[in-house]
């Protein structure tokens, strides 16, 4: 992951947390991101795991420090302190649990309130594997999981509220990979390019200050990969 | 000499920065229990009692090897205390004594720093004393030889020649005074004897220590070793050559027998040193029990994890779920537990756990600690373990809010600041933040930070040393790395850099050098010395005193975050709410449950003072009161989050003033216009009001309304309420500021069953509810704050003090009103009546107030309001010459009231008489009993329309009479002096209640003072109204006999003056008011009387307990001490 000096592309750093209910899947979304791998039996977070990546895209390469907290509710008031400074957010919730998105609904709100004023907020519905609709299940089938639909959070429920919020909003399954690299270049590109600073640069000195001006609105067609998200 | 010590002990205050303050936080004045619990790791059951100056001689007859001093054996001059069940000896001269300083109690020497077993000694429970003798000595000293149950285990058979051997015998010199040695014996025998019942105890908690089968000699150890872990099953972490686990548990099996094990260990240098090189595998569960303390919290009740499974067994709870999630993903690489039974024990142990200590119930990282715990001992010593951690190791870092984590990050970041200010610059400077880093360290006590063997060294420091070693090791982590860190720019570079230290941490950390010897040390050796040498300033005070420092700031932002949560958490109702309003709800909600806890605690506490100071003459229990926990408070983890009933009631008492209790006998009645009562008022400050069981507020009162209003947002039943529900039903009540809502509202509320009809009891419980309110006048709403004209024509300016009683007053005869127009339009339930009560209720919305009011405008109050509102719905607001109309209007309202009704009403009054016959017609049908009937909305609302100050209370009066944002501060003051009553009325001009309810309580009244007076009548309004229920039975048969339907108008006016310039002399009984008046007026000196006996009924109950505590007198007699030369010893054999 170091950086290599002479790529072709400017590079520059994204702080990104993820957010969300326990055991909705935020650590295995980052881990299919990061490893491409799934694990059944992960470590909880304790606090927050760092992890980073790099995502490439046409004019330049974003590479992301991602900050993957701890569910369990007790953590949230340890959130703020990884939130803080944060350029995008993905907020996870379960598709099989109604609860876990009426959480993540809190998180955004929390996120909207207290976080930096430019912060790129994802919705992400995970375990979509676990769904009838289940699209995008390509690789590793499900041994044994083929007992029809367990979703029970819509995905227009779900979207209109991602809408009302100017939210980015994407079903993923962390377990197949579907559309889980989808959502990281979503954010890639929703990120403005003023907010971005170079990945060695002068630091996060700036961070303070650096998303100050900039209050991103996602709504309408102006990202260019809602239609991808959606399409599940 | 005395002189001296006054000295010394003026000297210590200075010395002692919190001495001076004299504050009364537990923190700030841990209390000396807390002290010699914490120092000598007993159980919170255990307070000093004796204490004595001794020396302690571990004779040289235990030592089994031959090139110690055979002579001498080994002396150690220090303090001897006792406990209840505990004797203690260290070499720091650590004084509990009561009137010993803080500064003494927690003298640290030695490495611990008071915060574990320090210096040399031991801490032997009573129950492992097998004999105690006095020694024959010369100079008059006591000198007692204590022979230890060491070994208990297995000399079942060995009785012979080897048990002498074993046998572990110490002597301990006091020094002082005789009276202060005879004491300190008797204190010993009285334990002692206590204790014998424990050694059954005491062999079943040493039978799981592995101690005992290392000891066995040779030839016994055929039985099975007791459970020291999944190590022995799965191996224990590390390669055991490299960590040379055969020469460290031959040096712990020799120290073991010279000195004695588990319960009955002596502590001698060699035992910190052996520590500090890390433990032998087998027997380091055992000995972190032992050092942490949690042997002795098993010794208490060594059933208790068993127990508590089976208990509980099959239940589920929220815990259980999460910890569930969790069982597969602790210290996966651990082969122990990729299998069954790993998990399974690590299911009970946090399971159990979450049972006996639900307010923490299960936090992740507790997991992983658990289950490095498992690796080393049995079940049952975990799971006393993971207490020990809970409650005094790491307090606070698992709770429900984290407070302790947070709290302790703090302390660090501050540690850092103060030892590495270049270190701490760059991570301010380069915006990093430390605790990203740190928190999970100290969340699980650096094991999945560390390699396991390198954590559990660490461990085998932190039972014995404490929570310091925490911080001592953290500081020297960044330290060593701390050239590298002043290149790291990121939280991702920051992390990096100590991941990648702790990865090599078994490398060499001079591998350059010449030095072989500088060779051989490893990372981990050298972050031991950095950590415990270069950062030996870090104490257990120094951390105590940081964690005081930041706890406020801590606490206020967890709470800050909750309390932002919360709000931004409740339903779409809260929306109806401002935010301050909210967020003043969200203080009052906690703070009430807060003081509670904090009352209750304390009541408990000082109960349990007077009843042991009453009974014993054990001089040290006074320690127990400062001793508060801070339970309850947000900030570190609500211990509940529901409000039940009473709390409730005290919950709106401190908003709404129609929500204190009228008692005479509240006690506090003179100091209750409180100063601020604050979130969390500081409670220790007054600990008197405390005690009373409303603390220092005002006594709440207790009325169906409360009770109705309780249940009816207690939207789930459970007997408890919410924030959400509390904020639902305010939601509701103050949100709309819509009069009709109101309206619907009061209506619903007593509206039973929901099939939208109130029926002649609920009539009546809505005007008892009315009265309730209104009793300390009406609020805000009188005041011309809204452009309403009509509030302008109650007083010109000063409508506070002289007209707004009078305004109090009319409101009662609204109110009495209100009853008979609910009457007299009411619908029958039964069918045959039913088209008259349609036609009725589709008519009701339509008549125009005045129409309806005027018929029942008995009472000269309504007549005002009559005009007022005509006043008002004619000229419109803002208008002077509806001002000006009304002034006088209402300044001369006694004696133009008729005047002004005729005007008011003789806009038709030939329509007017009709409608009010064929209404009293319809009325006295609905009074009959064989008639039942019911009111239903629409009538409700039009019969409150019908009255000015009715529609006015609902519109503003009763939501304005929640106070939620501003409290009862500013409005207190005056509520006592102004309880609106019917009695008072007598004080004043009482004609509208006198009409309604017969005035014969104004003459008794008004010859008393107005405060006298007040007292004794507050409940009679209340009384009253209930007893309008009763007598409305009464009056209904007389109804019955004597109506006359459509006789009343003119002449009933008349007579309500007459009732109000004599009152009491109604004559006309063919008029329901008239009978209630009359009935009333039989009845009021019973009401009186009654209400007297009521209220001093109350006061004996409220007092009762408080005298049975202190009525239980000592019975201890004095067991006379062992005189000089007998034996002071008693012995016990099995």
């Amino acid at each position: 992951m170091a950086d290599s000096a002479g790529a072709p592309r400017p590079s520059s750093s994204v702080k990104l947390v993820l957010l969300g209910e326990a055991a909705v899947g935020k650590s295995s979304l980052v881990l299919r991101f990061v490893n491409n791998d799934f694990q059944e039996n992960k470590e909880p977070t304790i606090g927050a795991a760092f992890l980073t990546q790099k995502c490439n895209l046409p004019q330049r390469t974003i590479k992301f420090e991602i900050w993957d907290t701890a569910g369990q509710e007790r953590f949230a008031s340890l959130a703020p302190m990884y939130y803080r400074n944060a350029q995008a957010a993905l907020v996870v919730y379960d598709l099989t649990k109604p609860t876990s998105l009426v959480k993540a609904k809190h998180w955004v709100a929390e996120l909207q309130r207290q976080a930096s004023p430019g912060i790129v907020i994802a919705l992400v519905g995970n375990k979509l594997d676990l769904t009838s609709d289940n699209a995008g299940t390509t690789g590793e089938g499900e041994p044994g999981g083929g007992d029809g639909d367990a979703r029970k959070v819509s995905t227009e429920e779900a979207k209109i509220y991602a809408e009302e919020e100017g939210l980015l909003f994407f079903e993923t399954s962390a377990k197949t990979g579907y559309n889980v690299t989808e959502v990281f270049t979503a954010i890639a590109n929703a990120i403005p390019e003023t907010s971005l600073k170079s990945a060695r640069g002068p630091g996060a000195a700036g961070a303070t200050s650096r998303t100050e001006e900039q209050r991103v609105n996602l709504n309408g067609p102006r990202d260019p990969n809602a239609k991808e998200g959606c399409a599940c | 000499m005395l002189n001296l010590s006054s000295f010394v002990q003026k000297a210590q205050q200075l010395l002692d920065p919190t001495q001076g303050l004299n504050l009364s936080d537990p923190d700030r004045n841990p209390s000396k229990a807390s002290l010699f619990q914490s120092q000598f790791r007993l159980p919170s059951s255990q307070h000093p009692l004796y204490e004595i100056t001794a020396e302690l001689t571990i004779p040289p007859a235990n030592a089994t090897q031959g090139d110690k001093d055979h002579d001498r054996g080994f002396r150690y001059a220090g303090k001897l205390h006792i406990s209840e069940s505990y004797l203690c000896f260290s070499t720091t001269g650590s004084s509990f004594l009561q009137s010993a300083s803080t500064t003494t109690s927690s003298i640290f020497t030695g490495q611990t720093h008071g915060g574990g077993p320090s210096g040399n000694g031991f801490t032997l429970p009573l129950c492992a004393i097998r004999r105690v003798e006095r020694l024959h000595s010369q100079n008059f000293q006591f000198a007692l030889a204590i022979t230890t149950w060491n070994g208990i285990g297995q000399d079942d058979k060995a009785k012979d020649g080897s048990k002498d051997r074993k046998e572990q015998r110490i002597t301990l010199q006091l020094a002082g005074p005789r009276v202060t040695c005879e004491r300190f014996c008797d204190g010993l025998k009285k334990g002692l004897r206590a204790a014998v019942g424990n050694v059954g105890k005491l062999k079943k908690v040493i039978s799981e220590c592995y101690s005992e089968y290392l000891l066995r000699p040779e030839d016994k150890k055929n039985a099975a070793p007791p459970d020291a872990g999944l190590g022995m099953m799965f191996r224990y972490p590390g390669d055991p050559k490299k960590l040379r686990d055969r020469a460290k548990m031959r040096l712990w099996a020799e120290y073991l027998r010279d000195n004695g094990r588990n319960m009955t260990l002596l502590r001698q240098p060699t035992f910190h040193k052996l520590i500090r090189v890390g433990l032998p595998n087998r027997l380091r569960g055992e000995m972190w029990e032992l050092t942490s303390g949690s042997m002795y919290l098993r010794l208490e009740n060594p059933t208790l994890y068993a127990d508590t499974l089976t208990k509980f067994s099959g239940q589920e709870s929220l815990a259980i779920d999460e910890i569930e999630k969790d069982l597969n993903r602790s210290l996966p690489e651990y082969p122990g537990f990729q299998s069954e039974e790993g998990i399974g024990r690590l299911r009970r142990v946090l399971t159990a756990y979450s049972w006996v200590n639900p307010d923490v119930g299960y936090c992740q990282a507790m997991n992983i600690v658990v289950a490095a715990l498992l690796i080393y001992m049995s079940e049952a010593q975990a799971f006393f373990l993971l207490s020990a951690l809970c409650d005094r190791l790491v307090p606070g870092y698992y709770s429900t809010t984290m407070y302790g984590t947070l709290l302790d990050q703090k302390v660090f970041e501050s540690l850092v600041e103060r030892t590495m200010p270049i270190l701490w610059e760059h991570l301010v400077r380069s915006d990093v933040q430390l605790s990203v880093v740190s928190l999970p360290w100290f969340l699980s006590l650096y094991i999945n930070s560390m390699p396991l063997v390198f954590a559990f060294r660490v461990l085998d420091v932190f039972f014995v040393e404490g929570p310091k070693v925490l911080f001592q090791v953290g500081l020297a982590i960044l330290r060593i790395n701390g050239e590298e860190l002043l290149d790291a720019t990121d939280d991702g570079a920051f992390i990096s850099v100590l991941k990648s230290y702790f990865v090599r941490l078994d490398e060499s950390a001079h591998p350059k050098s010449e030095n072989p010897k500088l060779r051989a040390v490893t990372r981990f050796q050298e972050l031991m010395v950095v950590a415990f040498k270069e950062f030996s300033g870090i104490t257990h005070s120094s951390i105590t005193e940081l964690r005081l420092k930041n706890k406020d700031s801590v606490l206020n932002n967890i709470e800050n975050f909750a309390k932002r949560t919360a709000i931004r958490n409740l339903g779409p109702d809260s929306k109806l709410l401002s935010t301050e309003e909210l967020g003043a709800l969200y203080d009052r909600f906690y703070g009430v449950l807060y003081e509670r806890q904090q009352r209750d605690l304390i009541i408990k506490q000082e109960r349990a003072r007077r009843a042991k100071s009453s009974r014993s003459r054990i001089p040290d229990m006074a320690s127990s009161h400062d001793q508060a926990v801070e339970k309850g408070r947000v900030g570190l983890g609500p211990s509940t989050s529901l409000m039940d009933y009473d709390a409730f009631r005290e919950f709106l008492a401190s908003m709404s003033k129609w929500a204190i209790s009228d008692s005479p006998a509240t006690p506090r009645r003179e100091t209750f216009p409180e100063a601020d009562r604050g979130f969390y008022g500081s409670l220790n400050k007054r600990p008197d009001a405390m005690l009373s069981p409303w603390g220092a507020g005002p006594e709440p009162a207790d009325h169906e309304f409360l009770r109705r209003l309780f249940v009816k947002w207690d939207v789930s039943s459970s007997a408890a309420l919410t924030l959400q529900n509390v904020v639902s039903g305010l939601a509701r009540i103050k949100g709309k500021r819509d009069i009709m809502g109101t309206i619907n509202y009061f209506f619903e509320l007593h509206d039973d069953d929901g099939d939208g009809k109130v029926d002649r009891e609920g009539i009546l419980r809505m005007s008892e509810a009315l009265l309730f309110l209104s009793r300390r006048g009406l609020e805000g709403t009188l005041s011309p704050t809204n452009s309403t004209l009509t509030l302008s024509t109650m007083g010109d300016g000063s409508q506070n003090d002289v007209s707004g009683q009078t305004i109090n007053e009319r409101f009662l005869g609204s109110v009495s009103a209100f009853i008979r127009r609910c009457f007299e339009y009411a619908d029958p339930d039964h069918p045959n009546n039913q088209p008259a009560a349609t036609q009725k209720t589709t008519t009701g919305a339509d008549t125009s107030d005045d129409q309806l009011a005027s018929p029942d405008a008995f009472a000269i109050g309504d007549d005002d309001d009559d005009e007022d509102d005509l006043l008002a719905m004619d000229s419109p607001p803002g208008s002077p010459k509806a001002a000006k109309k009304a002034e006088p209007s209402s300044q001369h309202a006694p004696s133009i009231g008729r005047t002004s009704l005729s005007t008011a009403t003789s806009t038709d009054p030939k329509d007017r008489r009709r409608v009010s016959k064929a209404h009293s017609e319809r009325a006295n049908i609905a009074l009959d009993p064989s008639n039942p009937l019911h009111i239903t909305l629409p009538t409700f609302r039009m019969v409150v329309l019908a009255d000015e100050l009715l529609e006015q209370f609902f519109e503003s009066s009763f939501p304005a009479s929640f106070h939620i944002t501003e409290g009862l501060n500013s409005t207190s003051a005056t509520s006592s002096s102004s309880l609106t009553t019917f009695s008072s009325l007598g004080l004043g001009a009482g004609r509208a209640v006198g009409a309604a309810l017969g005035g014969a309580p104004g003459a008794p009244a008004g010859g008393r003072g107005l405060r006298g007076v007040l007292d004794n009548i507050v409940t009679d309004g209340m009384r009253v109204a209930q007893e309008v229920v009763r007598r409305m039975e009464e009056a209904q048969k007389e109804l019955e006999r004597n109506a006359v339907p459509g006789q009343r108008n003119d002449e009933d006016e008349e007579e309500d003056e007459d009732d109000a310039v004599a009152p009491g002399a109604g004559k006309n009984a063919a008029y329901l008011g008239d009978a209630e008046r009359r009935s009333v007026r039989n009845s009021d000196r019973d009401l009186l009387s009654g209400a007297d006996a009521e209220a001093s009924d109350v006061t004996a109950g409220a007092s009762v307990p408080g005298r049975a505590s202190v009525g239980s007198e000592g019975s201890s007699g004095g067991i006379s001490g062992g005189g000089a030369g007998k034996v002071v010893g008693v012995e016990f054999e099995g």
